[in-house]
């Protein structure tokens, strides 16, 4: 078999996933200051507004997760072949047969490693649960940082979520993510153990190191 | 059976049901549990009440005013009621020989025992010829009715440091009791005009325990002057969150929004106003829309003026506040993105046309 690199990640891609994972790991940190916070009271006179700083951590965290979730929305559209929605959403019939190779490589049923430079479509699949759950966020988060305007007291009237609710919600789906960073780190051990083929270095370079495709 | 000592009581005395009432509200501006109301009551209503000996000086009388004319009879007759006010320029019916002989009957009759409470402040330049009542000055006359008393309350910024008679340029030389006198035990109960209830629970607090309240290092009692108006101003929030009104009358203002821009020196004001409000309306400045001055801070004429131009070096939280902060660093980030992805999109069409002109070139 031939190996060699290929481009596969644009520039933007990967500032998108770096802006995404170190704003949502700020967010989830300071987010969880916020639903119960402490206080060291020998330290008020340096830092006078722990929670304050801490929702303004946040806040800012959050533009910067609300900016790189547009982008990737952008870049499912616009981007390169591989970071395309159909690329690798399972709805194709294309992807869906990559679902389930994908699928039964990591239950260890098939050995032949997936043949495909971008997302295989399992992986696909959660980075769209991963983009819905992000934008559930978005909205929330936004409902909570202006309980006052319209606009967003206008779409919790939509979805009939009062704050109170928008809040729970908001702190539930938190785990989420940290659900999705656990299983996102093992997959990506696991494949460059199985499969070296620089998944982790392509979020780097853009650059991956694979042999011949599937079509 | 009728006491015969209720004959002598003062025409104005409460209702039960006042008087209860008032002793609760002073409880818990005391910071006491309601256990210790019975104790309060007895005390107040002992049938030997202390004598209270009320000079004033150079003063407006707005402290008086404001502790008995206030919208609140229950608490002025409370504490006519609670003390035996035997001589008060402004509110006793004998004026000339008669007021005089008053004043020595009550000094002669409560030696040691009464209580002074000083409205106003002390001239002290040119041997106080500044202000004087009955061919006296007010510096010999606070000598000798506060000289012998069991304790002084100063009642009012003027009497605690001096007020707006020591206001630069303090022509007269004005200060506050508790820089004049030695040796006698000096309440602050500053404020312009302080609240009836610091007063008052100030009085009951000597009388319940048979010594003042603790007090800070401007000897002020701790339980009307221990915190901040700022850290239980009903607007902090907004403070906190970055929405100020920027003049009055702006949408800010108009939206109830921190009047810190406006010139509140509630930062750096101690004293219970948020907490007991003035005259049972439930109000304070703020509530109504007009920033703190700073009152019950020494000087405050000096050093809270301008009143309506922001107070200096007062840390805002993330210096905007944190959500108009954020909104700023948000509106930067959504910016660049939206650049970004402007710059690929352009790229993107550009080579699509360079492509589409070299395969045309190609078909040639
Ligand atoms: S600056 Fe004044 S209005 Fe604003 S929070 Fe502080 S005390 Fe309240
Ligand atoms: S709000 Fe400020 S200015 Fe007004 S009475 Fe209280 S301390 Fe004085």
């Amino acid at each position: 078999m031939e190996y060699r690199h290929y481009q596969v990640w644009g520039v933007l891609m990967r500032l998108y996933h770096w802006a995404f994972v170190l704003s949502m790991g700020t967010l989830a940190v300071t987010g969880l200051y916020i639903h119960s916070p402490w206080s060291l009271t020998f330290l008020e006179d340096v830092r006078r507004f722990p929670v304050a700083e801490m929702r303004m951590l946040h806040f800012e965290a959050a533009y910067v997760f609300i900016a790189a979730t547009l982008l990737r929305v952008y870049l499912c559209f616009f981007g390169s072949k591989y970071e395309r929605i159909w690329d690798f959403a399972p709805v194709t019939p294309r992807n869906v047969k990559g679902f389930f190779m994908a699928l039964g490589r990591y239950l260890y049923l098939v050995d032949t490693p997936s043949r495909r430079l971008g997302h295989n479509p399992l992986a696909g699949l959660a980075y769209i649960l991963t983009m819905a759950v992000a934008l559930f966020q978005v909205l929330t988060g936004l409902m909570l940082l202006y309980p006052e305007s319209g606009l967003w007291q206008g779409m919790g009237a939509w979805l009939s979520i009062t704050q109170q609710q928008a809040r729970f919600y908001h702190h539930l789906a938190m785990w989420y993510f940290f659900l999705f960073g656990m299983l996102h780190l093992y997959i990506l051990i696991w494949n460059e153990n199985y499969h070296p083929e620089g998944l982790i270095s392509s979020m780097f370079s853009g650059k991956k190191f694979h042999g011949p495709q599937e079509g | 059976m009728v006491s015969p000592y209720s004959q002598f009581r003062p025409s104005f005395r409460c209702s039960r049901r006042s008087f209860l009432k008032g002793c609760g509200m002073v409880a818990a501006a005391l910071g006491l549990s309601s256990e210790m109301v019975p104790s309060l009551v007895e005390a107040a209503a002992s049938n030997t009440r202390p004598s209270v000996i009320w000079l004033h000086f150079q003063e407006c009388t707005g402290c008086s005013e404001g502790l008995l004319r206030a919208s609140h009879p229950d608490l002025a007759s409370l504490i006519l009621d609670i003390i035996s006010l035997d001589y008060h320029e402004t509110v006793m019916a004998a004026a000339g020989r008669q007021a005089e002989e008053a004043l020595k009957s009550a000094l002669e009759k409560g030696r040691g025992r009464y209580i002074c409470v000083v409205e106003g402040g002390i001239p002290t330049k040119d041997g106080g010829i500044y202000c004087k009542i009955a061919g006296k000055t007010a510096l010999e006359l606070l000598h000798e009715v506060a000289g012998p008393a069991a304790a002084v309350i100063a009642i009012g910024t003027c009497a605690s440091y001096g007020g707006i008679q020591a206001a630069h340029p303090n022509p007269t030389g004005a200060k506050g009791v508790g820089d004049i006198l030695e040796g006698v035990p000096v309440v602050n109960v500053p404020g312009c005009p302080p609240n009836p209830i610091s007063f008052l629970g100030t009085v009951l607090h000597y009388l319940t325990f048979k010594r003042l309240p603790e007090c800070d290092a401007l000897g002020r009692p701790l339980f009307a002057y221990g915190r901040k108006i700022h850290d239980h101003c009903e607007r902090r929030p907004h403070f906190d969150e970055g929405r100020f009104a920027e003049r009055f009358g702006d949408e800010g203002h108009k939206s109830g929004f921190c009047l810190y821009k406006v010139g509140c020196k509630g930062p750096s004001t101690y004293s219970n106003c948020p907490a007991v409000r003035f005259n049972d309306a439930g109000v304070w400045p703020v509530y109504t829309g007009h920033g703190c001055v700073g009152c019950t801070e020494p000087g405050f004429w000096d050093t809270m003026t301008p009143f309506y131009e922001r107070l200096p070096d007062v840390p805002i939280p993330g210096d905007r506040g944190i959500v108009s902060s954020a909104e700023g660093a948000g509106k930067t980030v959504l910016g660049v993105t939206a650049a970004a992805m402007a710059v690929h999109a352009a790229v993107g069409i550009g080579k699509r046309l360079v492509k589409g002109s070299s395969k045309e070139k190609k078909g040639e």
